[in-house]
């Protein structure tokens, strides 16, 4: 289960970080919990693998990065999403969407495959 | 709480972004987070760290790693904000160009002409100069003279003996190889007419000896020194693209060179170039564009040692040997020739020359001065363009002052001004670079044939290197200085003062007025320069030449041993031809000569009289066979005596010219006595007429002593089968040039016309080196002295600009108009008269270096130098004028209430 969440998160962590960012800034931890919270703890990730995914995001323009306050004025690293970033967003959300029905519909057909002749 | 930030961390990221910092900021802000949250859950707090540090996971490897992340993008943001940042200083410099579209275009144009002059003049430079000779380990070879002591008081040193060479073929050690070759203009007929073309005659190890190896075939061999096996020949590439449609099938097969037929045995690559005039040496001379070699094939034993110096010699000497250690060895060899010969015949020693320093040699110091000029018209250029940069100074301040107090760092400032110059420098180098190839045809087309390797010049990678150097450098040169000073003030500015108040400052001007001295120093300089050269030419061509060149048409016919083997043959060919000739309409008289005036010299040997003692100077003259009516045709006077005529057949006359009369028989006459000739024969002979002398070699040289021989004269009549008709005509000498040419062909189509122009083009081209000297140097100083006079006026109507009001209140309390004027040219000649006097003192020192170019005129002329002085002086007040006459129409009203 965990071999498989990890595969799974790979190809959809930067999907996951946009999403998580699409309302509002937020900082690491915010989005850490976001998303362990979003997908019911499933996924299981450490928080620190959510960095370099980050960093790569910001490196590539889907977001950017400024130090602000907390409500409770301590200082932390804001993410907020580009133009680019929502755009990425969206195409990616459409594909992983139609890609997950895809499968699920396979997945729920019954086997083998209805023959006519 | 032991994680929290030491508050002095904050005001570290003052310095600049500290992106370590930033990851260890972040990372500590989420590891608080959780432990927060683990406590509030009832955690302890060593028990919260600990949980919080398993659910981030792999603190220490993740931190370094975004450590490094994040110092590498960094790094590139930087670089992209740097280049981001030009991009923008370019855009804004480009809308400003666009702005001030005066400006700019006069600018490009100035700096492309500027820059476009320079490259080509260096590509000529690095054409001539710079590259090494077209030869491998150039620095090895070097030229062979002989120096015969008895002949040194008119020759210091001669090309090489035959028998000379032979001897130091086997004898001499240091060389590697030598070699020896002479001009050999053959007649090529085949397809079409026949054509006289250059070529030389050399002996074998001639390519061994240059370094050449054949694209086709093979070279000579050593047994084709001798006789017998000389009907080969190798053609030059130009030769055989040119006149074979390089076809390789060439070699092996024969082409007809003077009626006989002759074996090509090998093609020459292309890169090889034979140096042509007398860059081999004085009294060598070799066509301009030499299209094939033919073998040596000649006897040594039928040469005199001790005379017939005609061959250039080159040697290569062996690697490690010094040019003084083959000097010796060379000059044991030639005292041992001497004694063989037996003869007293004085010292025989030998001389070694640099090849190259040969074959670029006299034009070294053309062309660097040359360079010199072109280069002072750039800087002037950049000069100018620095000026008027210089005059928006203080405008460009408030604008400056505005940037700075929003942020801007000096550095980008600067880099902001810079770029606005960079950007007119490119566009001027561009548009520059494609001038220079128009430019280098025009050069070319202009520039002597006796200037060496030209033939080689070209836009090769140096040229362009230095054209894009030349451009980035004037674009630093003329922005650096305006964008230092704004850079430097803006920093200071405050931004209290409205734009009006931004005044010249005292510095500013001070820099615009040096200056402007400077490019009056320049131009003065220029001119000086270019009227000493222009005074040199105008004293050549007014020299008295001793003949008259108007209204003559000179005909240079080669008549092939082969078509007309015969002397008698030959000497009906020619008077046959000078009777037809003679006989058209508006031809007065009609003269045969054997070499032309003013087009090298050959034909050198020795005159005597019988019974003049020995070990007395030997004089050499010139030798012409001449036809009787020549010296009509050339009005050459006859001081004594009289001139050949049909009577004479048969005898043994010579005519003198002057200084041979006046060194043998001084205050006599030398009519009726006999001299003692040796060219071709040696024999008595009598005198019976002396004529005016001659400038028969060059018209910036003394007289030369000639001694004329009649044509049909044997043993010497052979020579006629290659000479000039001289034609005199009423008519424009080319209105007959037709006809001529067609008699010729009537009588023989085998015999070429092989040039045909009026003598005084012949004159013309003799001077053209200097020609070509004095033109440029005149249009370079009067480019300079234009732009020097285009900055005066730009300074002088920019400062009256900024003095408007002070002007105005002066007119208003009653000053007059005229006492203004004189006022604002007098503020204006100040510079001016500086820059006079530096650069009259400069080209005080400078003739040093010009007195070789010049003829009959002191390097120090004063009525050069005064009349420069005048021209700069009447220029320069112009240029002050003309906006000081509007000075004093300013509106005193309008320009007190214009601030």
């Amino acid at each position: 289960m965990a071999d498989f969440s990890q595969q799974i998160l790979r190809g959809t962590l930067d999907l996951l970080i946009l999403k998580a960012v699409s309302r509002e800034p937020a900082h690491g931890y915010e989005i850490a919990r976001w998303v362990e919270h979003a997908t019911g703890a499933v996924l299981q990730l450490e928080d620190g693998s959510l960095y370099p995914a980050l960093y790569r995001l910001e490196e590539r323009g889907f977001v950017t990065a400024d130090w602000r306050l907390t409500a409770d004025r301590r200082r932390a690293k804001y993410y907020t999403i580009t133009a680019a970033g929502r755009r990425r967003l969206r195409d990616d959300t459409a594909r992983w969407t139609q890609y997950a029905g895809a499968i699920f519909a396979a997945l729920s057909m019954a086997a083998p495959l209805p023959r006519n002749a | 709480m032991s994680r929290r930030e030491p508050a002095w961390r904050r005001y570290l990221r003052l310095l600049g972004p500290d992106p370590r910092a930033d990851v260890d900021d972040e990372l500590r802000f989420h590891l608080e987070e959780l432990e927060r949250a683990f406590v509030a859950r009832g955690m302890s707090t060593a028990d919260a760290r600990r949980a919080a540090e398993t659910r981030f996971g792999n603190v220490e490897p993740r931190r370094r790693q975004l450590h490094a992340r994040s110092s590498r993008t960094l790094r590139r943001v930087a670089r992209g904000e740097w280049w981001l940042g030009l991009g923008d200083d370019l855009r804004m410099a480009f809308r400003k160009l666009v702005h001030q579209p005066v400006f700019a275009l006069s600018a490009i144009v100035m700096l492309a002409l500027g820059i476009s002059a320079n490259t080509a003049v260096f590509s000529v430079v690095n054409g001539v100069l710079l590259r090494p000779l077209a030869y491998p380990d150039p620095q090895r070879l070097y030229l062979v003279r002989e120096i015969v002591d008895h002949f040194r008081a008119a020759y210091p040193t001669f090309p090489a003996n035959l028998r000379s060479f032979r001897a130091w073929q086997t004898q001499v050690q240091s060389f590697e190889q030598v070699a020896i070759a002479e001009s050999r203009p053959m007649v090529l007929s085949g397809d079409g007419d026949p054509a006289l073309i250059q070529g030389v005659r050399s002996s074998a190890m001639l390519f061994g000896t240059l370094g050449v190896t054949p694209q086709l075939g093979r070279t000579f061999r050593s047994e084709e020194d001798d006789p017998g096996h000389d009907h080969e020949v190798i053609l030059t590439d130009a030769a055989w693209r040119g006149r074979f449609h390089a076809d390789p099938g060439i070699v092996g097969g024969s082409i007809v060179l003077d009626g006989q037929p002759y074996t090509v045995v090998g093609v020459l690559p292309a890169s090889f170039h034979f140096p042509g005039a007398e860059q081999l040496g004085p009294l060598t001379h070799f066509g301009a564009r030499v299209e094939f070699f033919t073998p040596l094939g000649l006897d040594a034993k039928q040469f005199d040692p001790l005379g017939e110096f005609d061959f250039a010699a080159i040697a290569r000497l062996k690697p490690g040997v010094t040019a003084e250690h083959a000097l010796a060895e060379l000059n044991v060899v030639q005292g041992h020739i001497a004694r063989d010969a037996g003869r007293d015949a004085g010292d025989l020693r030998a001389a070694l020359w640099p090849l190259d320093d040969q074959v670029v040699g006299s034009s070294r110091t053309g062309l660097l001065l040359l360079l010199g000029g072109v280069g002072a018209v750039l800087v002037l250029v950049c000069v100018n363009l620095a000026n008027l940069l210089l005059a928006r100074v203080p405008e460009r301040l408030h604008e400056a002052a505005i940037r700075a107090a929003l942020g801007a760092s000096r550095a980008r400032l600067i880099r902001q001004l810079l770029a606005e110059s960079m950007l007119v420098a490119v566009l001027g180098g561009m548009l520059g670079i494609a001038a220079t190839w128009l430019a280098l045809h025009a050069l070319l087309a202009f520039a002597p044939a006796t200037l060496p390797r030209l033939d080689e010049v070209q836009i090769d990678g140096r040229v362009l290197a230095f054209a894009v150097g030349v451009t980035l450098a004037t674009g630093l040169l003329f922005g650096a200085l305006p964008a230092w000073r704004i850079g430097q003030a803006a920093g200071a500015a405050r931004l209290k003062a409205g734009r009006a108040r931004v005044g010249e400052t005292a510095t500013v001007r001070r820099w615009r007025q040096s200056l402007i001295g400077f490019e009056v120093g320049i131009s003065t300089l220029l001119l000086i320069a270019g009227a000493l050269l222009t005074i040199s030419l105008l004293k050549v061509l007014h020299v008295d030449a001793g003949f008259r060149s108007d209204h003559v048409l000179a005909a240079d016919l080669t008549i092939p041993p082969l078509t007309l083997p015969n002397p008698t043959e030959r000497r009906q060919f020619i008077e046959r031809t000078i009777r037809d000739i003679g006989s058209v309409p508006g031809v007065a008289t009609v003269g045969w000569i054997s070499k032309l005036p003013l087009t090298g010299e050959t034909s050198v040997s020795d005159i005597s009289i019988p019974g003049q003692p020995t070990g007395e100077p030997v004089v050499l003259a010139n030798y012409r066979l001449v036809s009787g009516p020549y010296f009509h045709v050339f009005g050459i006077p006859v001081r004594a005596g009289r001139v050949f005529d049909e009577s004479d057949r048969g005898r043994k006359v010579v005519l003198i010219s002057e200084s041979v009369a006046r060194h043998f028989w001084p205050g006599q006459s030398p009519v009726g006595r006999t001299i003692h000739t040796s060219w071709g024969t040696d024999e008595d002979q009598e005198v019976i007429g002396v004529v005016g002398d001659l400038r028969n070699l060059r018209l910036d040289g003394p007289p030369t002593l000639m001694v004329f021989i009649p044509d049909w004269a044997p043993p010497m009549e052979y020579a006629t089968g290659s000479g000039s008709l001289v034609i005199r005509t009423s008519l424009p000498p080319l209105a007959i040039a037709a006809e001529v040419r067609q008699i010729v062909h009537s009588i023989d189509p085998a015999v070429p016309v092989t040039a045909l122009r009026p003598m005084d083009d012949v004159v013309s081209g003799s001077v053209a080196g200097r020609r070509f000297q004095a033109s440029l140097a005149i249009a370079f100083a009067g480019t300079a002295l234009f732009l020097a006079a285009f900055g005066i006026f730009g300074v002088v109507a920019y400062s009256i600009e900024q003095r408007r009001r002070d002007l105005g209140i002066r007119l208003a309390l009653g000053a007059r108009p005229a006492t203004l004027r004189w006022m604002v040219v007098r503020q204006g000649m100040t510079p001016v008269a500086v820059g006079l006097i530096t650069g009259v003192a400069g080209s005080i020192v400078a003739g040093h270096f010009l007195g070789p170019l010049l003829f009959g005129v002191d390097p120090h002329d004063p009525v050069a130098i005064a009349v420069v002085v005048l021209i700069v002086l009447l220029a320069a007040g112009f240029a002050c004028y003309l906006p000081g006459a509007r000075a004093t129409r300013i509106d005193p009203m309008a320009a007190c209430r214009s601030d």
